[in-house]
């Protein structure tokens, strides 16, 4: 058992650290007031890589391992949760599973675009009536001789109206299982541009502000019949797959949000002074630290050995890593929102100001015990494998 | 004073700028056929000034005879001198049944008489029958003949409550607008029209009327509206939604809209529904081109009647509505249109 990185990740780590100081930090603050996507910031990713980084160098990846990646968006979120994010579902959502289901056709067509970052991605899942209770998908698909025809809409997508790539899920049938008619969905994957294919509202969020959240619409939207991905009928699975994997970059953009209100909040004690000494004289302030601290390291050893896990499937296609990735995400959200909560506290008053950003971590923490499943989601992941 | 001394079924006859309200024709619809099943007449209390010839109009909707109260005191609804007028009316001629309709001018001279007269009111009924009270006898109780039951929604609609006034009289109620029939229009009927004026010493020491603002609102409150024919994004644009209006105006109800059509900007906010837009409870709720998201059914799943217009037969809506139709709105919403005005047209003519 090792828990030392290796000299790769740690120089992977240094190059992300030193990109998020140099390119997203400066733009954090503006990002979050204007709510604007940051969208130089993405074509300098693309630039450097990060948006194919565990993506096999023969459909244009930089061939990195899933923790590498990991290690991307944890570092970005330290200083920026919306640049997070916006890298985690374009690679987790959108990436990942055509790499794992796609035709050779597909991967050939849309992976290497995605992966130099000169197209960006996205995933459709959610509903308005379809949240966490996923299967209760209304957006349909309907085979018309060559051509699918999609109907319905999506709510709240991450990377929404920017991304150019979209894997969409929808019902295209009935299927009859132990008695009981279900409904049968399938996975697609849709371009930007296509007609019939718009975007309706941008949602004003609390937090992960630049990220732009959108509502898809489809209305007799016509796509290839080639463009189903995977089996038809097997759509729910790809999706579930899918998100355990999106679940280890959420993790990682938790993870990085509670070390960036960490850091913040380390040195602030150091150099605020009341009563005549730092305030990280008084031994409240120590004791709430070393609480951060402890917490932040367990949800980064439970992120990290997710990612394993993920890099062990990549590697032979069947290890299991859902439980992992739900650990992870449930633990590192919860860390994150507890953190980022005391990180405020510890400012005081300046806590609760914009100019620092602290608040801005609080109210991005927020969301990663949301999205990618809420954590009572991933409650019932891990209990549902205890209980088999 | 013994009860059996009250006779007949009197209805109040509202006028507003010399113009019979709409209630009055109803309220006569309703009050002949209860005085049909106490073998008695009915009357209406015409109140106002200058309003005499306004009688053969009620008539013509089945006044057997018209009270004139007429006096320039009464030339605008004020609280006093109306209520000084319908009180001496019940003193001089003892009905058995007063009806008045529950507008915002009924709803305030309804109490103020009763309370004057001493007798029971029973406010916005709904229903209103002539039976026994108690309903089912009561050994050792007298049960009575020829009450009038009334009946009304209370707790926010929750209940329905049955209501006998069995000792006093008359027996008061306020009738719910839109609720009760009007008959056929007899044309060249005539009734009876005694004039009466008890005399009016003229006082503003509780009311002045200071000025009259009729409203002009350019965005209607869709809280307030009876009827709502409410739009989402399968109307497909800011300038289709005239189907919709079209409808709205021919039903006599309002347009409102889902947030898909607030966000793409065909209709302000202030017509929004749902859990970010306005909640609203009209007695009748058309859903067309709406899906139905949950979002959208909290705001608006308390209507009374939900009739929902979609092309996706699987669309949740379709869970909440009364009434649907699968297919596309674009031709069902002007045939329904079409059909109403045909509806309207004919029962004009009548």
């Amino acid at each position: 058992m090792d828990f030392t990185l290796s000299k790769q990740h740690e120089m992977a780590r240094t190059l992300f650290s030193e990109f998020a100081e140099k390119e997203v930090k400066p733009l954090a603050q503006e990002v979050d007031e204007t709510e604007k996507f940051p969208r130089e910031t993405v074509e300098k990713m693309a630039k450097a890589g990060f948006l194919g980084i565990p993506v096999p160098k023969e459909l244009g990846g930089q061939g990195c391992d899933v923790l590498t990646y990991a290690m991307c968006v944890e570092e970005l979120s330290k200083v920026c949760g919306t640049t997070g994010v916006i890298v985690s579902a374009h690679t987790s959502l959108c990436v990942d599973p055509i790499v794992t289901y796609g035709t050779p056709e597909q991967k050939a067509k849309y992976v290497p675009d995605l992966a130099s970052g000169k197209k960006l991605g996205a995933f459709g899942l959610t509903e308005p009536g379809a949240g966490t209770d996923a299967q209760g998908q209304q957006t349909k698909a309907v085979l018309d001789g060559e051509e699918w025809v999609l109907n319905g809409s999506k709510c709240f997508i991450t990377n929404g109206k920017e991304a150019d790539v979209y894997i969409v899920i929808a019902v295209t049938g009935t299927v009859e299982k132990r008695g009981k008619t279900m409904k049968e969905i399938s996975a697609f994957i849709v371009e930007k541009g296509t007609p019939g294919f718009t975007f309706g509202t941008k949602e004003k969020k609390m937090g992960i502000r630049g990220s732009s959240t959108y509502e898809l619409i489809f209305q007799d939207c016509r796509i290839p019949k080639d463009n189903l991905l995977g089996q038809k009928g097997k759509g729910f699975n790809i999706a579930m797959h899918t998100l355990d994997g999106g679940r280890i970059g959420i993790a990682a953009q938790a993870l990085g949000l509670a070390e960036g209100a960490l850091e913040r909040t380390i040195a602030y004690v150091q150099e605020r002074k009341q009563f005549g000494r730092a305030i990280g004289a008084f031994q409240n302030t120590q004791f709430q630290l070393a609480d951060m601290a402890t917490k932040v390291e367990a949800a980064k050893m439970l992120v990290y050995k997710a990612a394993k896990a993920k890099d062990q499937f990549n590697a032979d296609g069947k290890t299991s890593y859902s439980v992992e990735a739900a650990m992870a995400k449930l633990y590192a959200a919860e860390v994150a929102m507890e953190v980022t909560t005391k990180a405020v506290q510890l400012h005081g008053g300046y806590g609760y100001i914009r100019e620092y950003d602290v608040e801005r971590m609080m109210r991005d923490a927020k969301i990663t015990e949301i999205y990618e499943g809420t954590s009572e989601v991933q409650r019932m992941v891990i209990s549902a494998n205890l209980l088999k | 004073m013994a009860l059996e001394e009250y006779k007949g079924v009197f209805i109040f006859a509202q006028q507003v700028d010399n113009e019979i309200s709409n209630i009055a024709f109803e309220l006569l619809g309703k009050g002949k056929d209860l005085a049909a099943d106490l073998g008695t007449e009915v009357t209406a209390v015409l109140v106002g000034s200058g309003v005499k010839g306004l009688a053969d109009q009620l008539a013509e909707y089945g006044a057997d005879r018209v009270i004139v109260v007429d006096d320039p005191e009464l030339k605008e609804y004020r609280t006093e001198p109306y209520t000084h007028a319908i009180a001496s009316v019940i003193d001089k001629f003892k009905p058995d049944v007063f009806l008045i309709g529950a507008t915002a001018i009924g709803r305030d001279l309804g109490p103020r008489v009763c309370a004057r007269v001493h007798t029971g009111l029973t406010a916005d009924c709904t229903s209103l029958d002539i039976g026994d009270f108690p309903l089912v006898a009561i050994p050792g109780r007298e049960q009575k003949h020829n009450q009038l039951l009334m009946t009304r929604p209370a707790f926010g609609g929750n209940t329905i409550a049955t209501i006998a006034c069995p000792d006093f009289r008359p027996q008061m109620a306020t009738v719910r607008p839109g609720v009760m029939q009007k008959k056929e229009k007899v044309a060249g009927a005539k009734a009876v029209v005694e004039e009466f004026n008890p005399g009016f010493t003229p006082n503003a020491n509780y009311v002045e009327i200071l000025e009259i603002v009729k409203e002009v609102s350019d965005v209607v409150d869709i809280q307030d509206a009876k009827i709502l024919v409410s739009g989402g994004r399968g109307v497909g644009s800011a300038e289709n939604f005239k189907l919709l209006e079209d409808l709205a105006a021919a039903i006599g109800g309002e347009v409102s809209c889902s947030r898909a059509v607030v966000d793409s900007g065909w209709k302000p906010k202030e017509l929004q529904v749902g859990q970010t837009g306005k909640t609203v409870r009209p007695h009748v709720y058309f859903a067309i081109g709406i899906s139905g998201a949950i979002q959208h059914v909290a705001g608006m799943e308390e209507s009374d009647i939900i009739i929902a217009i979609n092309k996706d037969e699987t669309a949740p809506i379709f869970d909440v509505a009364d009434y649907g139709v699968v297919g596309d709105l674009n031709k069902i919403v002007p045939l329904l249109t079409k059909q109403i005005l045909a509806a309207k047209a004919s029962k004009a003519e009548n």
